[in-house]
């Protein structure tokens, strides 16, 4: 029952993210003009760590890292890490066992927060290649 | 088995810590009892913050660190609680994108219908 119940979670996720996946391919976030802008940045005209992210995404699915890296170079950080987590999820899934957390010293959890932080301010500059590119 | 006062791993026979002293109380270990099993939202709270726009994900990564600074001290209980704050800082930050996002959608198709109306 608890298995069952777990296999479809498994599915339904990986039906979503597949979804997500083929619809940011098929369009791309920088042509849409009636997508939201971004709240923080509606709000306070500032950009934040997550600026650029989908766009970004769009590109990482058709092979542009480069793109992908100018619009948000933390999302191209943090990819071996989305897909490392991702393969512990799936193997739990699929093997039937628990999913463990992995076991991460927290000084790196804070140096991660730390980088954020570091790249939200910076990406508030003129500096290359920290800041946002706005739609053409 | 982990002595519950000071997190040191003894041997499962013996009934007192090898480390505090304290009294081991030889309780079935469950699942989630396990350091490993405690989990910090870690991933979540960074796909929060890059994704809802709301610095309401940072507030989850501090938990996410701080889940991870008492498993290594070996303070379980004080880990589930932190646990549970990331979670519920994950979801608010998720709530939060979400509303805003669909505020403002409906803003701009408000102020859209309106520019229609106004027009000649």
């Amino acid at each position: 029952m608890v298995k069952s119940v777990k296999y479809i979670k498994f599915i339904a996720f990986f039906a979503l993210a597949g979804l997500a996946a083929a619809l940011l391919f098929l369009f791309d976030p920088a042509q849409i003009r009636a997508l939201p802008l971004c709240p923080f940045r509606a709000l306070t005209g500032l950009d934040c760590p997550g600026c650029g992210a989908l766009r970004a995404s769009h590109q990482i699915l058709h092979g542009n890292l480069a793109a992908a890296f100018r619009l948000n170079p933390l999302v191209i950080l943090f990819l071996p890490f989305l897909g490392y987590y991702l393969f512990r999820y799936c193997f739990a899934a699929l093997s039937g066992k628990p999913y463990t957390e992995a076991v991460v010293r927290p000084v790196f959890i804070w140096m991660l927060l730390a980088v954020i932080i570091l790249f939200w301010a910076l990406r508030n500059t003129p500096l290359y290649p920290f800041f946002c590119p706005v739609n053409p | 088995m982990f002595c519950t006062k000071c997190g040191t791993e003894n041997q499962d026979n013996s009934w007192k810590c090898m480390k505090c002293g304290g009294v081991l109380q030889h309780v079935p270990v469950s699942g989630t009892e396990k350091e490993g099993n405690i989990p910090n939202y870690l991933v979540q709270s960074i796909l929060c913050t890059l994704c809802c726009c709301v610095p309401f994900g940072i507030v989850a990564i501090i938990f996410a660190a701080q889940v991870n600074s008492k498993l290594a001290s070996g303070d379980i209980e004080a880990a589930k609680g932190y646990s549970r704050k990331a979670r519920m800082w994950c979801w608010i930050s998720f709530a939060l994108g979400l509303l805003s996002g669909i505020i403002y959608l409906a803003i701009q198709l408000f102020s859209a219908a309106q520019g229609n109306r106004a027009a000649p």
